[in-house]
């Protein structure tokens, strides 16, 4: 972030005026035409907060391509594999008084895209809060987070196949209504248009989330959230409605860095012209032991519905994590995975993972 | 009609003793030191909450949105500013809904803009320096002439928002002032002998208050801000301070120990483990108590 302090020292160093025991204004530098005045690097102070996330890889799994279907990472098999997954772009800034706007754009294999670009109001009576914009539906832990703030290196695929491959997300707004209650109480109605699973057409959505904190202790909080989507479907095999339940629980000395979560999905899932019965439900749970400053650990247990090209049925997927921080900015992961599918067509995936962050200082994942 | 009158003169009595007008401020602090100063200056004229905890390193605190619920309601939020809590405060802010509390809002108050600061970088400024604050040293208000700063500065913002009680606060602020004058006297006193002598710290924690007790701080055992220490760097301390005579090490009570213990075990230094703000232990309960801690453990650290 640019700093006020930090540039009027350098000013004062760079002109080096002798301002004299009444003080004089800082010299405007150059007396040429259209020299701006004041001091000469001030035009930076309105410069957004800039960062760049950078994610690589290498990876090597048993499967086959038809056993990865509908993944958001394909490896090919029995080769380790390096990828570049994404460089995130982000921008930050405040708008004017009232409003913020947060651009990041991001660029993978598959090209460059706009994850998300929107404003939120800053200024709202009765706790009201507006993100406008193509955004992330309010829907879920998980799904609304950036590569960057995974735990894990990759998503469930409960999640990637029941709410969408990089979450649930797409143009429109999102209402959110901080109640009075004592305790953090949130209420989200979004209206967008989005593309839920693996699908590239798009849904008119309605969202609605509710999300609860409660801090159990000093050191324990306790996280509930209930979602629902329902989608316009004009075809069989689309979204018609979707409910999703997550809970997360974080147990933290406050005097120490070490910290356990608890967290956990369930998603359910009803097409176009399945009736309740009919839908498929899937989710995850997951454990993540922050050791220190440097270490973490987790583990994580995630049933979805099987690729389409196998026999119908679930697919189980047991997945380490390991985890080593140099600083905040950059981290080093180690995710071994063992895959089975129906019929007993069981594989393994292992994929170590980079990841840095240039520029600015992002906030801290909760 | 004289029924109704009489009935709408015992509701309007009711509903006035039911809802006293408001006469505390409510205020919330980032941090428990500027909590404690905030009670001085503020007296029974304030409510103080503090988002983290002295027992806390305000480096990481979670950005549990419970906490936006207290910034929801805030007449004035104080925070320390120059990057210190830039990884837990913005989004909290942006939570509560609280459009007076925004980065440059009227209820908004930030610490650091009153204070000189120390440790600007006069070198490059990128995060092969570790993690640094580009702003200057965020960890000031242990100096015994800057808390005056704040603590003036507290008093004017809460005079703005409560001209009423305006008197009152600078009433308060001239007998934090005279309290702090107070136990400068004695502190000055007690480090008077060992003035020049230099300690180790973990962190640049310490820079201001070494600063004013007219100490010097031979090196730290991070490498560089926010750099875990690694067994090369605590050696080479070793030779600091057999050169530079150090006598003991000062480590905050949220940092790990182990290192502070590696360089024990191999210079003989003494550990004194310290409040990292107000709270941070039993006996720095007021910022009083909590500075007068810290000069104990500095006079006893280069003894």
């Amino acid at each position: 972030m640019v700093n006020i302090a930090l540039l009027s020292l350098l000013a004062a160093q760079a002109s080096a005026p002798d301002l004299g025991a009444q003080g004089q204004p800082f010299p405007t530098g150059a007396l040429n035409v259209g020299s701006p005045g004041g001091i000469p690097i001030g035009k930076l102070m309105l410069m957004p907060e800039i960062a760049v996330v950078v994610d690589g890889a290498l990876g090597y799994t048993t499967l086959s391509n038809g056993q990865q279907e509908l993944s958001a990472l394909v490896l090919p098999q029995h080769k380790v594999w390096p990828l570049l997954q994404e460089v995130e772009l982000a921008f930050q800034a405040t708008i004017d008084p009232y409003v913020r706007g947060d651009v990041f754009l991001t660029f993978s294999p598959d090209g460059v895209e706009v994850e998300e670009a929107y404003l939120t109001t800053l200024s709202l009576p009765w706790g009201l809060g507006v993100k406008a914009g193509k955004i992330y539906s309010p829907f879920g832990r998980t799904s609304q987070l950036h590569r960057h703030q995974w735990t894990f290196v990759d998503q469930p695929l409960s999640m990637q196949r029941l709410v969408g491959a990089d979450g649930l997300g797409g143009a429109g707004g999102d209402v959110a209504w901080l109640t009075p209650l004592p305790w953090f109480a949130e209420l989200h109605l979004a209206y967008q248009a989005t593309a839920p699973g693996f699908a590239d057409v798009l849904q008119l959505t309605g969202v609605a989330r509710l999300i609860q904190y409660f801090d159990l202790s000093d050191s324990a909080t306790l996280g509930v959230g209930l979602s629902w989507a329902l989608f316009q479907a004009e075809a069989p095999e689309q979204w018609k409605n979707l409910a999703g339940a997550d809970l997360y629980v974080k147990f933290r000395d406050p005097s120490s860095r070490s910290s356990v979560v608890l967290q956990g999905e369930i998603y359910g899932r009803q097409l176009g012209e399945q009736t309740f019965s009919q839908a498929r439900w899937g989710g995850y749970a997951q454990a993540v032991w922050r050791l220190d400053r440097s270490w973490e650990v987790g583990a994580r247990y995630d049933n979805a519905p099987a690729p389409l090209a196998l026999a119908p049925g679930t697919q189980q997927t047991w997945t380490a994590l390991g985890s080593f921080y140099t600083s905040e900015f950059f981290r080093i992961r180690v995710q071994p995975s063992l895959v089975l599918l129906p019929g007993g067509q069981n594989g393994f995936q292992g994929i170590a993972s980079f990841e840095f962050t240039i520029g600015a200082h992002a906030a801290h994942p909760f | 009609m004289n029924h109704f009158a009489a009935a709408l003169s015992v509701a309007v009595l009711f509903v006035s003793i039911a809802s006293p007008a408001r006469a505390t401020v409510n205020v919330v602090t980032t941090t428990e030191g500027l909590a404690a100063v905030a009670r001085e200056v503020g007296g029974d004229k304030v409510k103080v909450t503090a988002l983290s905890r002295g027992i806390q390193d305000p480096h990481f605190v979670d950005a549990n949105p419970s906490l936006a619920v207290k910034l929801r309601n805030a007449d004035l939020l104080l925070d320390v500013g120059m990057d210190l809590e830039i990884g837990w405060l913005p989004p909290l802010v942006i939570q509560s809904r609280n459009a007076a509390i925004q980065p440059g809002g009227a209820r908004r108050l930030t610490a650091g803009t009153a204070v000189p600061p120390l440790d600007l970088p006069t070198g490059p400024v990128d995060r092969s320096q570790g993690d640094i604050h580009p702003s200057g040293n965020p960890h000031f208000l242990s100096d015994p002439r800057r808390v005056q700063l704040v603590a003036a500065a507290i008093a004017a913002r809460l005079s703005e928002i409560d001209p009423g009680s305006a008197a009152y606060f600078q009433e308060r602020l001239q007998a934090f002032r005279a309290k702090v004058a107070a136990a400068e006297k004695e502190w000055k006193a007690q480090l008077a002998p060992v003035a020049g002598r230099s300690v180790i710290t973990q962190h640049k924690t310490l820079t201001y208050l070494l600063d004013w007790a007219g100490l010097q701080a031979a090196g730290y055992l991070e490498p560089k801000p926010g750099v875990a220490p690694p067994p090369s760097h605590v050696a080479g301390l070793g030779a600091i301070v057999k050169s530079a005579g150090v006598k003991g090490v000062l480590v905050e009570s949220y940092y790990d120990p182990r290192s502070a213990n590696q360089l024990r075990d191999l210079a003989g230094v003494k550990v004194m483990v310290i409040p990292g703000d107000v709270g941070g232990t039993k006996d720095a309960s007021d910022w009083v108590s909590y500075v007068d801690t810290l000069v104990k453990a500095l006079v006893q650290a280069v003894q």
